[in-house]
């Protein structure tokens, strides 16, 4: 009997469950969300609940491109070219329904194109040209005419499901779960190999064969409409997007913090960094109205120190390592 | 302990049925200098409202909430308020960003707004229509119109006629570049210069040097107060001959007119500590004793009067019903710091308080911001040829 590796033994049969199972039970309570008895406080919650899953939606699929060995700060692109795709082709008739598969499509082609020129690039070189990239884009939307996206001063977006709190919930957790899904699809096949070896070796995985630049432009346009579905989820619920906004730094940060927060390479890890990120956000602003920032800061720097593999590093670490 | 406890359920019982609003605001992020100054205006009407005896017989509470500044933040914090705190109107709103972004959740509970700030046009097509929507501060065109009037009364009395435009390339600076330059036009001013700078950059150096070779009479500039001081040094060591600096930051920089670059440096305000009304030296004194320092922040005294005609409004009304609180705040029609205050359909919303009327222009000058435009709030008279 040939002996297999340890990871692909891990990743098969019981010891995949053994390692599901945590990733399983906060999607079963994300779905029970909007049905658990919080009374009066469920429709606030509920709205906490949605921004938590577009973080996680977010932060999930930048990780998916970290796992690759690229360190993307084009994340507001691909989240802005998602805003105002589903936007603008909701403004020409479309239905939501085809709006925002089509504005997540548009923004992988679009990564498939910046890709091809920038991911010969590595590590801080890549990083600065998809920051380039985001600027770019940003001057490139607020100098569209204002008749088309509103320049600067950005436009109004139709409501998702009409603006049904409890729609809009559960169309943000179907795109979780297709995220999740994308996440551990990736997880159990053998790309996840030829991502593994890219990110730990470049020159060795070119000289055993992998190619290198195919894998990276596979997650570049895996990551991208993902993240461009956030986009969509985030502009249907705020009604109003301008450049200025949607492309920020602050919104290709974000996933990378709330990555190395829960644990990165995983799929648990950002989701649940989501969320307790923005739980622990609303808990301390909600009992400490003043310096709460200072604490969450706080907390954000000791985490860093303590848990440098994120909440995941709580876990024991299991052979081929966390799902 | 038992007295402690019968004092408790005294003032739980004195507070049971108390009219409750909530107040969301930029306490937090970009918007934070505005929103804290709107805090302290709101502070001070509820303590003024509370000492006259409250809101149909109780006393008023305020509930506050911080957006923020993002609108993924100003939703729950709005639902929250309105679902879970129960408060019986809202008011508040600085961003137009974030006012657009609740405008979905306040027309699925109905909410009464008595909203100060969001100037984006963008906003009266999100709230069109709304009969609870009370919108006080002017839209943006309101200050273009604004603008316009002073210098058309520049061009009559001092004959300036040459603009030259140093706009931010974000989008305050480059929303409504166009429209701006195609107004001046129309009004007779040629605009012999219009450049886009980055904000921060420090670096006007460019644009001066053009500037000398198109001889303007006015300096437009719209940016950030952290572009003030470059631009004016520039101004003064390449010697640029200019009638006037004129600037529309959203606020200016901390101590900006104790600079002597300042001197002559115009600017655009709804209000200002210095306006003659009665009605804003009373608040700058009120201000004054409360808080032991003078605001320049506009948003202080319009969160103050926002509170204190919604209170008013209440109290005539008799409840808290929404549609008869809403049609005697559109009665309204009072004294304010900023000029009179009258609500009255404007675009597409249905109840618009302060307009173009309401914004004055000033100088810094010896070390304070003078009032010299509209006539009726001056309270010295233009330096022209300030650079010269």
């Amino acid at each position: 009997m040939t002996a297999r590796p340890e990871v692909l033994r891990a990743a098969h049969g019981a010891g995949r469950w053994r390692q599901l199972w945590p990733l399983l039970a906060y999607l079963l309570l994300a779905a029970a969300f909007p049905f658990l008895p919080f009374g009066a406080r469920s429709e606030y919650l509920l709205q906490i609940g949605y921004f938590t899953v577009v973080a996680g939606v977010l932060a999930l699929s930048w990780d998916l491109l970290a796992r690759s060995g690229q360190l993307s700060l084009a994340h507001a692109a691909f989240y802005g070219i998602g805003a105002y795709g589903f936007a603008l082709l909701s403004k020409a008739g479309l239905a939501w329904g085809v709006a925002m598969p089509l504005a997540a499509l548009i923004a992988a082609a679009v990564s498939v194109l910046l890709g091809a020129v920038t991911l010969r690039l590595s590590g801080m070189y890549f990083a600065i040209a998809t920051l380039a990239f985001t600027e770019v884009l940003r001057t490139v939307v607020q100098n569209l005419p204002d008749s088309l996206a509103g320049g600067a001063n950005g436009m109004l977006v139709p409501a998702l499901l009409a603006g049904s709190p409890r729609g809009q919930y559960f169309l943000a957790f179907a795109v979780l779960l297709l995220t999740v899904a994308c996440s551990l699809a990736v997880r159990f096949s053998r790309l996840h190999l030829a991502f593994s070896a890219v990110r730990q070796g470049e020159d060795v995985a070119r000289v055993l064969g992998v190619p290198v630049v195919r894998y990276r432009l596979l997650a570049f346009a895996l990551s991208s409409f993902l993240a461009a579905l956030a986009g969509v989820l985030y502009a249907g619920k705020t009604f109003f997007i301008n450049p200025q906004e949607t492309f920020s730094v602050a919104t290709s940060i974000a996933p990378l913090t709330t990555s190395i927060f829960g644990g990165l390479y995983t799929t648990l890890g950002p989701v649940l960094g989501a969320t307790v990120l923005r739980g622990s956000e609303e808990l301390l602003h909600t009992v400490l109205k003043d310096g709460s920032l200072m604490v969450y800061g706080l907390v954000l720097i000791l985490s860093i120190l303590w848990l440098p593999r994120g909440l995941m590093g709580l876990r024991r670490r299991r052979p081929g390592g966390d799902v | 302990m038992k007295n402690f406890l019968t004092l408790a359920m005294m003032l739980a019982f004195s507070c049971a049925g108390a009219v409750k609003v909530g107040v969301l605001l930029p306490l937090s992020g970009s918007g934070s200098v505005s929103g804290q100054a709107a805090q302290n205006g709101y502070r001070l009407a509820l303590e003024e409202i509370n000492r006259a005896g409250g809101v149909l017989g109780k006393p008023l509470e305020l509930d506050f909430a911080d957006d923020g500044s993002t609108p993924a933040k100003a939703v729950p914090e709005f639902v929250r308020l309105v679902t879970v705190d129960r408060v019986d109107f809202m008011a508040g709103g600085v961003s137009s960003a974030t006012s657009i972004a609740v405008s979905g959740p306040a027309r699925q509970y109905n909410t009464f707004m008595a909203w100060i700030g969001a100037a984006a046009v963008t906003v009266q097509d999100a709230f069109a229509g709304d009969p609870y929507f009370f919108h006080y501060h002017p839209w943006a065109y309101d200050n273009v119109t604004a603008v316009l009037a002073y210098y058309r009364y520049l061009k009559s009395s001092k004959g300036a006629k040459n603009i030259a435009i140093a706009y931010e390339d974000g989008p305050f600076g480059a929303s409504g570049i166009d429209s701006l330059v195609a107004l001046l036009k129309k009004n007779g001013f040629n605009v012999v210069l219009s450049e886009k700078f980055k904000s921060g950059s420090g670096n006007f150096g460019p644009f001066v040097s053009k500037a000398k070779a198109a001889k303007p009479d006015i300096i437009h500039w719209i940016g950030y107060d952290v572009d003030a001081l470059p631009l004016a040094t520039e101004i003064r060591q390449q010697g640029l001959n200019v009638g006037m600096v004129y600037g529309t930051p959203p606020s200016w920089p901390v101590g900006f007119e104790k600079n002597p670059l300042a001197q002559g440096v115009a600017g655009l305000s709804l209000w200002l500590p210095s306006s003659p009304q009665p009605a804003s030296r009373s608040f700058v004194a009120a201000y004054q004793k409360r808080f032991g320092s003078v605001t320049e922040e506009y948003f202080a005294p319009l969160a103050y009067v926002n509170l204190k005609t919604l209170a008013d409004a209440i109290n005539r009304a008799g409840s808290t019903d929404k549609d008869k609180v809403a049609a005697e705040l559109a009665k309204t029609d009072v004294d304010t710091p900023f000029g009179r205050l009258t609500f009255s359909e404007s675009g597409k919303t249905k109840y618009q308080g302060f307009k173009a009327g309401s914004w004055l222009d000033f100088q810094f000058r010896d070390g304070a911001r003078l009032p010299v435009y509209p006539v009726k709030f001056a309270r010295g008279t233009i330096q022209y040829n300030s650079t010269r």
